[in-house]
């Protein structure tokens, strides 16, 4: 998925102007009213979060500073993070938060806006989220091969090459089913993905 | 037009009625005077300004004429009629409402005289550190008998604890022991240890409080601090006043320079008591002070006034998980490093000297989680900043880390002890330390300096944590037994912020130090000698003077169901053996007993029903206004509020009449209705924000009016409600526009309704 020329582009750039305009404080509003956004305004920037985020090293800005971000309007910056890619939902962050932020929670309404967006930039991260729900919506629960090649054609498909024989080992082991897997209850698996993005697309 | 003059003079029991040009002028009290004399008049009504402005004048002038001051009634036509309102017509009528309400509630108008009462010149001080310490030398000096009551075995305090005090590192045994010294050879001052109120009675000026003393099986008197108990006892325990860093024994001293000056025996520990073994302290001790059978005992003490001074406690940093307190034992708080200090600078672990120390802020402090408090501990920012100089000076090479999430230096050479750390290489880390990691010998912090954007991992010889600080044990009781309140983060409640921050909404109970919320030493001690001097001024004159205004109780009625016992806001009605009994001295005369009380026991003197019956009927019977609307206003603040609007010559409808009382609370259902039956069509409720029925209080009374109305399918919009502030009169004052407006709408009740209602509340009269 490419980033596509959208109407943000002409959104203004510099800070000083995003935290005035009515734009971004829009942003603030909307992203409150997301799950895990009601009690970002109660941020201290006290950097809780960041400090004990296991993936932060991976992170372009820390999760405090997404919320300093949401805060100031900063839209696209948000949107187009790393960091809401690289959060792996270890609620480490929202365990430990003085002021009961559900970062973690909030994390997941992001990922959802920035697809609704088209703000996903093509990276292994975001196409991961992507592949990961096209699968499990098809069988009813993950299957790993698919998923794998899926991935890979999508961002590098020379890794396929190099994890060969990793995959051949998980294989001999059992630990990787060839056969797609069968679950009787795929339809119910279905409609709970299509209600909940039916919610996230309101 | 109409002369209101005129009209007025036309009233039933109006001998005479006039007019003079500034009424509140020396020749025009004279003519007040001369008419009270020389007609003989019993009621005096003066229709100009606000009450809020010249009531005081008045009353003394008809004082002096020979007349009761309680029979002067004043109606206010100037602030709220001349100068707001446009139309001539409207504001004459609106001010002949007001004086015909006026004389009719005069009529009802009783004598009153303010009673004096001899107070008891003593004091009992609650908590012996430095707040009670202070306070309690203030008032002796002054020539008050004091009563120093202390929960622990020896006064001083948490401040006895500490090493040196920020920003002077003054040592603080040195300046806090002396003072000790001073109140334990006091004459005036009594120290009462290991000791704790149980019951208060009675009202300001005149307390009756037991104390309860728990024994402490080694006599005072007789105890000479040989220590040679200590020395023989064979159990040891952890030290309370060494933050358990250490053993102590069974028997012991609590500390070196303890007051009164003595061992105490701790019962849970010692074999006497816990296995009827033992008593070698008995056997060994020279001067025979060493009493196993010695036994708790209650004191009752007299006081005028009491001073809560009971300090805090430090949260258990076991809730804030992620620090690992516990579980190594060189994670430590900051009150156990000041102990480490005065031991010797130590890892508990292993006895080393630390170098690298991370100071830890905030530990459950300004957080909205249920493990932690939502305020800023105040203390801890300064006491890492001290403690990491003072490791700075003792240990060579020392490196002192703070982990801080924003430092607040807020006091007297404060900030210029930042910059000193500063100076001297402490590193200061902006972020709030994530986690403590114990690995072997070592702890590591990990945390995100937040300037940088860079995540931290660091190996240290010790964490000290500042956890937040907690209201001390036994607060919520205590506040309960006074009578007093906590405010929402459970600390006492002080009367006022900004300008009664001493005093409680109980009179003659007073607050100061950490119990008020977390402060240092400096503030600490002003705020206990303002409390002595708030002391001193209520009782310094060896009487006072108790406002005639007051619920009463009609007698016969009470048939002792409790109600008004749990809503009386400052405990003035207790239950007595046949009906409550009313505490005069106690009562604010707020009014909020008297409509809940289903026997129509209670009255409030001068707002009695019948006096608001006749004003109201006053207002509205006879009015030529439409739409008639009566709005009952708070008589401080919210009455202040209209008064202002006045003043800034806010113009609004002239259809609103304005009734001053105590309280919303004041105001039953009754009142209401018979608004209604007598010809209002609208009725508005102002009260003050800083008023005793809170928003939410207010908006539960209301709703049941509202609902009572329905019973007579009366609409609920013809009743609404609001609260304000004294500068907020433009909010009331459009809410009155908008009002009229709506009832303008809604039309005029019909008379079928009235009568419904008149029967009801006549029914009602010859009920019960």
């Amino acid at each position: 998925m490419v980033h596509e020329k959208t109407e943000h582009d002409e959104e203004v750039k510099t800070v000083q102007q995003v935290v005035n305009s009515e734009s971004g404080k829009d942003f603030l509003r909307e992203v409150m009213k997301m799950p895990g956004g009601e009690k970002i305004l109660g941020c201290i920037q006290c950097g809780t979060c960041a400090g004990g985020c296991p993936t932060r090293f991976a992170m372009d800005y820390s999760p405090m500073q997404i919320i300093k971000m949401i805060n100031l309007g900063m839209k696209r910056d948000v949107l187009s993070s790393s960091t809401i890619w690289v959060c792996s939902a270890c609620y480490t962050c929202a365990t430990r938060c003085p002021r009961n932020v559900s970062f973690t929670t909030l994390m997941m309404s992001l990922k959802n806006r920035a697809i609704l967006e088209n703000m996903v930039e093509n990276s292994v991260d975001s196409n991961f989220h992507k592949y990961f729900f096209e699968v499990v919506n098809k069988y009813g629960r993950i299957h790993e091969p698919e998923l794998l090649v899926k991935l890979m054609d999508k961002t590098d498909l020379r890794s396929l090459q190099h994890n060969a024989n990793l995959g051949l080992r998980l294989l001999k082991k059992g630990k990787l089913r060839m056969r797609a897997p069968k679950t009787e209850q795929n339809k119910w698996v279905n409609n709970m993905l299509e209600k909940t993005s039916e919610k996230v697309s309101q | 037009m109409v002369n209101v003059k005129d009209k007025i003079a036309s009233l039933d029991g109006v001998k005479i009625a006039e007019t003079f040009e500034y009424v509140c002028s020396n020749p025009a009290q004279e003519r007040i005077k001369k008419a009270v004399k020389e007609q003989g008049l019993n009621r005096v009504v003066v229709a100009s300004c606000s009450p809020r402005m010249h009531l005081e004048t008045f009353r003394q002038a008809v004082k002096s004429a020979g007349m009761n001051p309680y029979f002067l009634e004043m109606a206010n036509i100037r602030e709220q009629c001349s100068w707001v309102h446009d139309d001539k017509s409207k504001a004459t009528n609106k001010a002949i409402a007001l004086v015909r309400a006026a004389v009719r509630r005069a009529q009802y108008l009783e004598p009153l005289t303010p009673s004096k009462l001899k107070v008891t010149e003593s004091v009992l001080v609650i908590g012996g550190g430095i707040a009670g310490i202070n306070s309690a030398l203030e008032l002796a000096d002054k020539g008050y008998q004091v009563y120093l009551v202390e929960r622990n075995p020896s006064i001083g305090g948490h401040m006895s604890q500490l090493s040196k005090t920020f920003p002077t590192f003054d040592c603080s045994a040195c300046i806090l022991t002396p003072r000790m010294v001073t109140v334990a050879q006091h004459p005036s001052i009594k120290i009462l240890t290991n000791a704790e109120p149980i019951a208060v009675k009675g009202s300001a000026g005149n307390y009756e409080v037991d104390v309860k003393i728990k024994p402490r099986y080694v006599d005072t008197a007789k105890c000479i601090a040989c220590g040679e108990c200590t020395q023989k006892c064979p159990v040891k325990k952890p030290s309370s006043f060494e933050e358990n860093l250490v053993e102590e024994k069974a028997i012991y001293r609590p500390f070196k320079q303890a007051i009164p000056n003595a061992s105490v025996i701790d019962k849970d520990y010692c074999l006497h008591f816990t296995k009827g073994v033992c008593g070698i302290c008995q056997k060994f001790c020279k001067s025979e002070a060493i009493n196993f059978n010695q036994e708790e005992e209650i004191m009752e003490l007299k006081v005028g006034a009491i001073i809560v001074s009971t300090g805090y406690t430090l949260m258990d940093p076991h809730l804030i998980g992620q620090y690992s307190f516990g579980f190594h034992p060189d994670i430590i708080t900051n009150l156990q490093f000041e102990r480490l200090m005065l031991q010797g600078l130590h890892k508990p672990s292993n006895g080393e000297v630390p170098k690298k120390v991370a100071f830890i802020l905030c530990v459950g402090s300004r957080a909205a989680i249920a493990e932690g408090v939502g305020y800023c501990c105040k203390i801890g920012c300064m006491t890492a900043i001290k403690q990491a100089l003072l490791l700075g000076k003792s240990v060579p090479d020392a490196e002192p880390w703070i982990f801080y999430t924003d430092v607040r230096a807020h006091g007297k050479g404060y900030e210029e002890f930042y910059t000193k750390a500063r100076e001297h290489l402490t590193t200061f880390i902006r972020g709030r330390a994530a986690e403590v990691i114990p690995n072997g010998s070592h702890l590591i912090v990990k945390a995100e300096d937040t300037l940088l954007g860079k995540q931290i991992e660091e190996p240290f010889d010790m964490v000290v944590l500042s956890p937040a600080l907690i209201p001390n044990k036994g607060t919520k009781e205590l506040a309960y037994m006074l009578g007093i309140d906590l405010g929402p983060d459970d600390f006492f409640l002080e009367a006022h912020h900004k300008l009664r921050g001493v005093e409680t909404k109980r009179e003659g109970m007073y607050v100061a130090g950490a119990s008020q919320g977390p402060k240092d030493v400096r503030e600490t001690t002003m705020e206990s000698m303002a409390a002595a001097s708030k002391v001193a001024t209520f009782l310094g004159k060896g009487e006072i003077s108790v406002s005639p205004e007051v619920a009463y109780l009609v007698p016969d009625r009470c048939d002792l169901c409790g109600i008004c016992i749990d809503k009386c806001p400052t405990k003035a009605i207790g239950r007595g053996k046949k009906e409550v009994i009313l505490d005069t001295v106690s009562c604010i005369g707020c009014g909020l007993c008297v409509p809940i009380c289903p026997k129509e026991a209670l009255d409030l003197k001068n707002t009695t029903d019948k006096q608001l019956v006749a004003q109201i009927k006053g207002i509205v019977e006879g009015d030529e206004a439409t739409p008639k609307i009566i709005a009952f206003v708070e008589k401080m603040t919210a009455y202040g509020s209209a008064d202002l609007g006045g003043q800034s010559r806010r113009s609004y409808s002239p259809e609103i009449r304005i009734v001053r009382i105590p309280s919303i609370g004041r105001l039953g259902i009754k009142h209401v209705l018979h608004a209604f039956a007598a010809g209002a069509d609208g009725v508005v409720f102002v009260e003050g924000d800083d008023g005793l029925l809170k928003e939410d209080k207010l908006r539960e009374h209301v709703i049941q009016f509202k609902k009572d109305l329905g019973k007579f399918r009366i609409q609920s919009l013809r009743l609404q409600s609001t609260t304000t502030t004294l500068p907020q009169y433009e909010k009331i004052l459009a809410l009155f526009d908008d009002f009229v407006e709506r009832i303008r709408k809604l039309g005029p009740i019909t008379q079928e309704k009235r009568e419904e209602v008149k029967k009801f509340l006549e029914g009602e009269k010859n009920g019960p």
